[in-house]
């Protein structure tokens, strides 16, 4: 509609009143006098403010009242066809339920990572850079150095991940939390519900000073009835005490999206706590705190980016002992791969674009189911017209119930998406993420805004066709044909041949992908781990919360193996600080190889484990030349050792037997003692990585984690109750651990694909189920409508089996050419799903969600054929039917 | 002074016949609202009666739409009023809906005074 410049409301008034004037005008010639005169014209023209105000209302009360009749028409028709309201609108509200539940988790992870910080759009997150491109966790001085010399932050903060054990020795119950620089509430900006955060006093470096924690408002409230005199209160942490200075606002969960945390402390705090070696903070190959940062207002991110990378790069030259090649970068928080965020980002993309094409399909349907309802009420449209409805008015009248049906369906979708996203959870690798998975359940105007935007392009996508053919209504066909159904129109036909190859197309599309992601995760299966976790109980302690030294670590280790090793049904213990295939980072250390010359920029930070005698042996990884470790390599012996795998060998020492050749690290020289087979360490689709082992006696520290292996004849389940009783006979106070058999353990490696693959089969079994339904209701409806055309051919002689043939011929056809277009796009979607990663452990590492089975011709191969065989059947039942009938039936049914 | 006729005599205007007869009145020269309203209930022989309200609002809506323009002029009687005139769209539209109402008020009268049908 074009606007006019709207006439000014005061020159309107000064209409009426000139038209009183020659009103009263008139009335004083025929006799009356003034003053009457002026009354009665007065009188005569009415209420003057009623009609100023229709004037002033004019375009928006009649749009309005339009709108008011189409919503109160749309309704009638609604309640006129429950059935089809009902169908419709159950099937918006799977499309739109689930699109806005994806949406709902990808705000959460994605779009707003943090609650109850501050302007969180200038928070980032820092990230070392190895030489390698990859991304790694930052150390401790390095934060120091950030902190220092960057001048366009508004500070830089650095956070580490860390298991408390909170109360007495015989009831201490294990927290997550983080241990955080002392300035990381004031660079979010997180505000106290009471007591107070850290102070610039506190925000020191000096270890094991300032002995203080902030607690989250859920801890606090669990834990202390909400009772404001907990500042100031003692609590017991790794057998230590803090003083409760303040308890955070509870909007805020800590600084990784979706997860929870319960307690802060700050990081100076480690020597105290986890008995890490003052040492250990100033070094830089200490790399476990993630940095965030805040940009100064009126700073670009590239300009921030940039100073950071001048910045690290100097660091490099500066500490080229550990750091050369290194530099920094800056990631959006959702970009952090280490957080869950880092495992839900791929698994979440896929979500999101298998909800659009569900969506699409629904659409398709519900334009369908309304085409068809258009062709029933083509008589209604066309007696509207005659009486001078105006065509847009009527297409509007449809697009009005369009939305209609869509809100409904959307309103609907709303009420599911509160259940819906608390799967999330189930998305979540079973452990210890999973226990943090945390969502804001509160109203969101981005999600309410979302799923508006989302139901009003679907009464548009579904509602364009429609209210294009009540534009194109031939009234003269209409009304001289005395209204007869599925005539007219060749126009018609084409849209809804056209809706039947699109909604081929998208079935072909969400089955492809559904076997493609399948199939990716099958071949992963098939992949070998190169260790064999059968049998295998697997136990996480978390001693050094209980207050244990390290050589008190140590002699437990040595004693628990050395009575689970004595239990009947046990064959091997064993324990390390890494496991094999998990989500913790995997570490490494920077290697020098006797005898090996590094290219320019060669990474040397190899990948290792560090491991008790019993390791190899238990995970039954083969020793292909040497020794493995014994009893002798300790504390005590002269020269360390070290065991090197195949690919080690073959890259460091080409042709050379490498027994017996030194390697440095850890700032002493070691000697190979063996080469094992290679084996899978961070994920299964790696490919054949260097890797090495040292002994746990020699080599392990107080930062390391201890994991503890138990391998049996039977399941490793019936292990759980004999290792609890003897963990608690070597002491009463170990209650902090955590057991799962290792198959299932390392099974969380395999989860960004499990997830994808799974997500895929739900969702593209609904989206096949939908199109399916779309597919038969549609031919269905096609061949009803040619039954007229059906009972001239057999009344002029055709057989029944020629009828069916052509009909399902027809519907083949259609078929043919979704399929043609679907496998288009099923194969430039193939190519971008391809490209999605998920990164898995700490290590920054990417591996392909689908593995490299993006172009199998099997798979599509099976979906076409699938679906020609499901349009076969749509097609052949209503023909089926149409052939049986009497041509005389046929013929008068019109 | 014209008597006011009893409302039972008059015939409230069918919607959308309005703007045809402002149509048609403009067709003769320009004129301002009241004597569009005077106009028609004159020609009308007082059968239609015009209410002002709704005719300032129909008038609006002919210029809105492009079928008459207006501007302020000085009338007969030296008052200032504001005066419409037909545009060349009004002229063509009044042309079509008085052939349209012809046709229709023929079909109504065939239907409603049959010549020789009921015998």
């Amino acid at each position: 509609m074009i606007w006019r410049r709207r006439r000014d409301p005061k020159d309107f008034a000064e209409e009426i009143r000139a038209h009183l004037q020659l009103e009263a005008d008139d009335l004083e010639a025929s006799g009356v006098n003034t003053r009457e005169a002026e009354r009665l014209a007065r009188v005569a023209f009415g209420n003057t403010v009623a009609a100023q105000e229709r004037f002033n209302l004019r375009g928006r009360a009649m749009w309005l009242e339009h709108l008011l009749q189409d919503v109160r028409f749309g309704l009638r028709m609604m309640m006129r066809n429950r059935a089809f309201t009902a169908v419709t609108v159950l099937t918006l509200a799977i499309g739109i339920g689930a699109s806005t539940t994806a949406f709902t988790w990808i705000n959460a992870v994605l779009l707003q990572p943090l609650g109850g910080v501050a302007d969180p759009n200038r928070l980032v997150t820092v990230e070392t850079v190895m030489s390698n491109g990859s991304w790694v966790p930052n150390s401790y001085p390095d934060y120091q150095d950030f902190r220092d010399h960057l001048k366009l932050f508004d500070g830089i903060a650095v956070t580490h991940i860390a298991a408390f054990s909170v109360g007495k020795e015989d009831h201490a119950e294990r927290v997550w939390g983080e241990m955080v620089s002392g300035n990381f509430f004031s660079v979010l900006g997180v505000r106290p519900e009471i007591g107070r955060l850290f102070l610039p006093a506190e925000f020191s470096d000096t270890p094991g000073k300032f002995p203080i924690a902030v607690m989250s408002d859920r801890y606090w409230r669990s834990h202390y009835g909400a009772d404001p005199s907990v500042v100031g209160r003692t609590i017991r942490i790794n057998q230590h005490e803090l003083t409760i200075v303040g308890v955070v606002e509870p909007a805020f969960h800590g600084s990784i999206p979706v997860t929870a945390f319960d307690l802060w402390i700050p990081y100076m705090q480690q020597p105290v706590l986890n008995g890490v070696k003052e040492w250990m903070l100033r070094d830089r190959h200490n790399r476990n705190m993630l940095g965030i940062a805040r940009l100064k207002p009126g700073v670009t991110f590239d300009q921030a980016r940039q100073e950071l990378k001048v910045l690290a790069d100097r660091m490099a030259v500066a500490n080229a002992d550990v750091s050369e090649g290194m530099s920094a970068t800056l990631l959006p928080l959702w970009k952090s791969p280490h957080g869950p965020q880092g495992l839900l980002v791929g698994p979440l993309r896929i979500l999101m674009g298998v909800c659009v094409l569900v969506l699409l399909i629904v659409c398709a349907n519900v334009a369908n189911l309304l085409l068809a309802r258009a062709t029933v009420r083509e008589k209604e449209f066309s007696a509207r017209i005659a009486l001078g409805a105006g065509r847009v008015r009527l297409a509007r009248q449809v697009l009005t119930e369009c939305l209609l049906l869509t809100g409904s369906g959307a309103v609907l979708g709303l009420a599911l998406t509160p259940w819906l996203s608390h799967a999330l959870k189930y998305l979540m690798p079973p452990g210890n993420l999973q226990l943090l998975v945390s969502m804001d359940q509160r109203p969101n105007f981005a999600v309410l805004a979302f799923t508006a935007g989302v139901c009003v392009l679907a009464a548009l996508a579904a509602g364009i066709a429609p209210a294009l053919q009540v534009g194109q209504l031939q009234l003269n066909s209409q009304l001289n044909a005395n209204g007869r159904n599925g005539g007219a129109g060749r126009s018609r036909n084409r849209l809804r041949s056209a809706l039947v190859a699109s909604e081929v197309a998208l079935a072909l599309v969400a089955l492809v992908g559904a076997g493609l992601f399948a199939r990716g995760f099958q071949q992963t299966l098939r992949i070998e781990p190169g260790f064999d976790p059968n049998h295998v109980l697997l136990s996480q302690f978390y001693l050094s919360t209980n207050g244990y030294s390290l050589a008190q670590r140590k002699e437990f280790c040595r004693r628990l193996a050395e009575r689970m090793g004595s239990t009947p049904g046990v064959t091997d213990v064993a324990y390390s600080d890494g496991v094999p295939l998990g989500f913790e980072p995997s570490w490494w250390e920077e290697l020098r190889i006797d005898g090996y010359a590094p290219r320019p920029n060669e990474n040397m930070n190899i990948f290792r484990n560090v491991v008790s005698p019993g390791y190899l042996p238990l995970m039954h990884i083969p020793i292909l030349e040497g020794r493995n470790f014994t009893d002798e390599d300790n504390e005590n012996s002269t020269e360390p050792v070290m065991i090197v795998n195949q690919s080690f060998a073959r890259h460091f020492f080409a042709d050379r037997d490498p027994i017996g050749h030194k390697i440095h690290g850890w700032g002493d020289w070691f000697r190979v003692v063996g080469v094992v087979a290679d084996s899978k360490y961070h994920y299964l689709g790696e490919p054949a990585t260097p890797y090495f082992y040292v002994p746990f006696r020699q080599i392990y520290r107080e930062d390391m984690n201890l994991a503890f292996y138990i391998r049996s004849a039977g399941d490793p389940d019936d292990m759980l109750s004999t290792l609890r009783t003897q963990a608690r006979a070597i002491d009463p106070n170990v209650t902090v651990f955590d057991a799962a058999p290792l198959k299932e353990f390392i099974g969380a490696s395999l989860y960004p694909q499990k997830v994808a693959a799974s997500l895929m089969t739900v969702l593209g079994v609904v989206a096949l189920l939908l199109a399916t339904i779309g597919l038969y209701s549609v031919m269905a409806y096609s061949v009803v409508q040619r039954t007229h055309e059906i009972g001239v051919r057999m009344a002029l002689g055709a057989q029944p089996a020629s009828v069916l043939r052509m009909v399902i011929g027809h519907g083949l056809a259609l078929t043919a050419m979704g399929l043609a277009a679907g496998a288009a796009l099923a194969l430039a979607l193939a190519r971008t799903l391809a490209g999605v990663s998920f990164t898995n452990s700490g290590m920054g590492t990417h591996a392909s969600l689908m593995g490299g089975s993006a172009k199998d011709p099997l798979v599509y191969a099976a979906a076409a054929l699938f679906l020609c065989v499901v349009s076969a059947v749509a097609a052949w039942l209503p023909a089926r039917r149409a052939a049986s009938i009497d041509p005389m039936k046929a013929l008068r049914t019109e | 002074m014209p008597t006011p006729k009893d409302d039972n005599e008059r015939i409230t205007l069918l919607q959308g016949t309005l703007d045809l007869l402002i149509l048609r009145v403009l067709l003769l020269g320009t004129c301002h609202g009241q004597g569009i309203a005077k106009a028609i209930q004159r020609q009308s022989e007082e059968v239609f009666f015009v209410d002002h309200g709704s005719l300032y609002l129909a008038l609006q809506r002919l210029e809105d739409s492009g079928l008459i323009c207006a501007k302020w002029g000085v009338s007969e009687n030296n008052r200032k009023a504001r005066f419409y005139l037909l545009t060349e769209r009004g002229r063509a539209q009044l042309i079509a809906k008085t052939t349209w109402w012809n046709r229709l008020t023929r079909a109504m009268e065939l239907i409603l005074s049959p010549v020789n049908e009921e015998v």
